[in-house]
């Protein structure tokens, strides 16, 4: 088991979790209530996929952002 | 076998420290409490009504910005100057010039929140300098 907190960027507010093997990022999302939001390590660091194991990613106790999804990009140009 | 008497001298303070703390057993624990601040303001962005100034900040760069939120939900991320890297970036194109240097990032998809925002910005920043 490891813990995490999860950081919600909009608000700061901390959500902690205690995750076991085999938890993926959606799973996180869903247990949280952060429907259509997207987790990362930080803005280095690329989001999670909703089907990633994140277990094997991240350290105990440590803290990662949920942020809502954006993209840059005009039309096809660059999305 | 002889042994050379060099006198005493004072034990290292990290084995003093070690020593003291067996002998008066540890304190209570204090809890410290954690801030609970939005991403922009944990990053040093500043809010003037609906503006917010601050810096895109990454590892390789860091850039001048504003951010305007508007009536209804939209809100505009500002860029000043972007450097070379952003410029010979795929995304070039997202970065609209609105005079003296001020680019506006074109968002196919709005965050919700400005916090969302400057994640992706810096996000796409480090993507350019590490391309």
């Amino acid at each position: 088991m490891k813990k995490l907190s999860v950081v919600v960027a909009g608000t700061g507010q901390i959500r902690d979790v205690e995750i076991q093997a085999g938890t993926t990022a959606g799973d996180i999302l869903h247990q949280l209530n952060l429907t259509d939001y997207l987790l990362s390590k930080g803005p280095n660091d690329p989001f999670f996929a909703a089907a990633e194991s994140i277990y094997d990613k991240v350290n105990d106790g440590e803290k990662i952002f949920a942020s809502t999804k954006a993209e840059v990009g005009v039309l096809e140009q660059c999305a | 076998m002889r042994i050379k008497d060099l006198g005493t001298r004072p034990a290292p303070a990290t084995i003093r420290e070690k020593f003291s703390r067996m002998l008066r057993g540890h304190g209570p624990a204090i809890p410290v409490q954690r801030r609970q601040i939005p991403y922009w303001q944990e990053r040093g962005w500043t809010r003037q009504g609906r503006m917010y100034r601050g810096t895109y900040q990454t590892p390789y760069a860091a850039f001048t910005g504003q951010i305007e939120e508007h009536l209804g939900g939209h809100i505009d991320f500002w860029l000043y100057m972007p450097s070379n890297e952003i410029r010979n970036s795929s995304h070039w194109a997202c970065f609209q010039h609105r005079g003296n240097d001020w680019y506006l990032v074109h968002m196919s998809k709005l965050p919700r929140d400005t916090g969302s925002g400057i994640l992706t910005i810096e996000r796409l920043i480090t993507e350019a300098y590490e391309q």
